[in-house]
């Protein structure tokens, strides 16, 4: 039999650990609420807009007096995304991957610890400065507003989320693999290619889809670089359509079908981002599994 | 004055459906009625080559006010079907943006409800202000059961100075008669963005009072005595709805596609006028005698006009005088020169009130001194 005293204790300990895991349970579930009211209130608004016309026209504008209202749709403003986010993505990847590379593979010297801390301000850094920064260096000196500024702004964003979930992914990758890689007769470069990226591949997976959430829903660095199109627009080198910025543009509009199809393209863009943090829990998971 | 309205009724009666007509048009090859309008871009021959240009698509971009938007797209995709070679962009940025992409250099052209200051017309030297539609800023208010309510610039001003804080002030109840005004303070909504809508509205108010010229002034964004701002029309519009006693100022289309009361504000004959197509080009029409010679020119408080309305204004599309695309700029005076002279039935259906013939014969003229390399491109039918 135990002394009543500790008893005593042990029960105190149990009710204030009941206690704290029912705080934290709660404070989880409140941080959710957010998401689920803004899931379900975007959803309620948006899912009206969606019909056929919605993903298969471009803009139509809106004729007062006539009989039939033709309301057109996003589809412009998808392609658009589409094609920004993706050319961000070809030049944002390598970038970021083989920075990621250098801070975790090299011995830490002053210039690692300049990009490290460079990375850092830059993932803090406003996207509209971003933004404007594109403005004067790429729009004002080509003379016209293209996709590719909008691109080159979101490299700037994407790239450190890269760079540093690489670097931490490479850490976790023991380092008895890259010794057993080098007793082997591996050389460095070698090592890296075949032993240690493979370990971490779903990782630097994970921290690519992540930024490329991140950039598919930025607003404020296109709004100065891309100017927007109410045509279907492939050349890269000017105006095109986006789906955030089709969504901040609509609500102005004084037309009810317009506010509609800008809550319309909003639940798209929610969506789009809900399957890329689908996908990164997906490969997260298998890195686990495996 | 009444020629804008026959050109309109002609054209309403060339056409069974907007729509088929200009396609069916297009379709023959030929456009009789806009043929005038391309011999116009090329000097040698007044016709139309059916087969234009083989240069592939022209595209043009540009930017500003927001205001006339909604006619600069309809205006766009109608002239897409008679000319489907030229892919127009227009992006509804405001005032403030497009002069500045305007002066950037960075479209083909600007867009602005308020005309480029001096300094800024220093930055670009022959810029030309080409003025398409007539458009009015509508004061709507937030007063349940109160329809109809009238008001003079100078109580307009007092209230946004913020002398006036009640509706029930005798000077409000002085101009409403018919109505007995209620017990509620005034909440006073402004623009919080650059934008023309507010230039054209404090260049009001700065004429009508000398307390509003003095203190606040005139500008796309001023510093407000009282009240608080709303982001956009969209932003004045939502503030108004959901403030009770509220007063405010957007673009007339949104007045009317939302339906918010407007105040009829008493013009210099003393008559409280609601805005109207009628009203707003009365306006313009008030100014005809000294129209300056390149259309930078504010028509609010205009002199003359039994049932003017007052807060009205030209838009503007910006346009450099000397070019360096030849085909681009050849596109653009087609589409402008199109939307002026064919497209102010669709204008009117949208109540943008189309600009009165001695304006839009000044317009024209401006439109011949675009030059590419030193060469004149365009030269308006006779």
């Amino acid at each position: 039999m135990r002394p009543a005293s500790t008893m005593r204790r042990y029960r105190r300990r149990t009710y204030i650990n009941r206690f704290m895991l029912v705080l934290t349970v709660g404070s989880t579930g409140v941080a959710l609420i957010p998401l689920v009211l803004i899931l379900a209130y975007v959803f309620q608004q948006g899912i009206g807009a969606w019909d056929v016309q919605f993903f298969t026209e471009s803009f139509r504008p809106v004729a007062l007096g006539e009989d039939t209202v033709q309301t057109g749709g996003v589809l412009h403003a998808i392609v658009g995304t589409f094609i920004i986010v993706g050319v961000a993505l070809l030049m944002a990847m390598p970038i970021g991957v083989m920075a990621g590379i250098y801070l975790a593979e090299y011995p830490a010297n002053r210039s690692s610890t300049i990009i490290r801390f460079c990375t850092d301000v830059l993932t803090a850094m406003p996207s509209i400065v971003v933004g404007v920064t594109a403005y004067i260096l790429i729009v004002q000196q080509t003379q016209r507003f293209s996709a590719l500024a909008g691109s080159v702004a979101l490299v700037v964003l994407m790239v450190p989320i890269i760079t540093r979930t690489t670097e931490e992914m490479l850490r976790l990758v023991p380092d008895s693999s890259r010794e057993a890689a080098i007793a082997l007769g591996a050389p460095k470069w070698w090592t890296t290619l075949t032993v240690v990226i493979p370990m971490a591949f779903s990782g630097i997976v994970t921290g690519i889809l992540l930024a490329l959430a991140r950039a598919a829903g930025e607003t404020a660095p296109l709004l100065v670089t891309v100017l927007g199109n109410n045509n279907l627009a492939y050349n890269i080198f000017g105006p095109m359509q986006a789906l955030p910025l089709l969504a901040y543009r609509y609500t102005e509009q004084p037309f009810a079908e317009m506010n509609e199809q800008a809550w319309g393209a909003a639940l798209l863009l929610v969506i789009i981002v809900l399957i890329t943090n689908i996908s990164v829990w997906l490969a997260t998971r298998r890195r686990q599994a495996g | 004055m009444a020629n804008p309205g026959d050109r309109a009724e002609r054209y309403l009666g060339q056409r069974t459906s907007r729509r088929g007509f200009i396609r069916g048009a297009a379709a023959a090859g030929l456009l009789v009625t806009a043929g005038t309008a391309f011999g116009g871009c090329d000097p040698d021959s007044a016709e139309v080559d059916p087969d234009a240009p083989d240069t592939g698509d022209i595209t043009l971009t540009g930017s500003g006010a927001t205001f006339p938007d909604p006619i600069y797209q309809l205006w766009i995709d109608e002239f897409r079907s008679v000319r489907p070679d030229i892919v127009i962009n227009y992006q509804s940025v405001g005032s403030g943006q497009g002069k500045r992409d305007f002066i950037n250099n960075v479209t083909d052209f600007g867009s602005s409800d308020a005309y480029l200051t001096d300094e800024e017309m220093a930055r670009v030297p022959g810029a030309l202000h080409i003025p398409t539609v007539i458009g009015a800023v509508a004061v709507t208010y937030n007063l349940e059961g109160f329809e109809g309510i009238q008001l003079s610039g100078e109580t307009l001003a007092s209230m946004y100075l913020g002398e006036i804080t009640n509706w029930s002030d005798p000077r409000i109840q002085e101009e409403n008669p018919h109505l007995e005004m209620p017990d509620h303070d005034v909440a006073t909504i402004f623009r919080s963005d650059g934008a023309g809508t507010t230039w054209i509205f404090t260049d009001y108010l700065a004429k009508v009072s000398d307390a509003w010229a003095e203190q606040v002034g005139t500008g796309t964004s001023v510093q407000w005595p009282v009240g608080f701002g709303g982001e956009k029309n969209a932003g004045v519009m939502a503030s108004v709805q959901q403030t009770p006693g509220s007063i405010g100022y957007v673009e007339l289309i949104y007045s009317l596609v939302i339906g918010m009361p407007v105040v009829a504000l008493r013009n210099r004959q003393g008559n409280y006028v609601p805005p109207t197509l009628e009203s707003v080009q009365e306006a313009a029409a008030g100014y005809l005698d000294d129209l300056p010679d390149d259309l930078r020119v504010s028509i609010t408080d205009p002199p003359e006009g039994e049932h003017a309305y007052p807060v009205s204004g030209l838009t503007w599309i910006l346009l450099r005088r000397e070019r360096e695309n030849r085909a681009e700029t050849e596109a653009l005076i087609d589409f402008i020169y199109w939307a002026l002279t064919e497209g102010d039935q669709l204008a009117v259906d949208l109540h943008y009130s189309p600009l009165p013939d001695e304006v839009l014969d000044i317009t024209l003229g401006l439109l011949e001194e675009v030059h590419v390399d030193g060469e004149q491109i365009f030269r308006r039918p006779d």
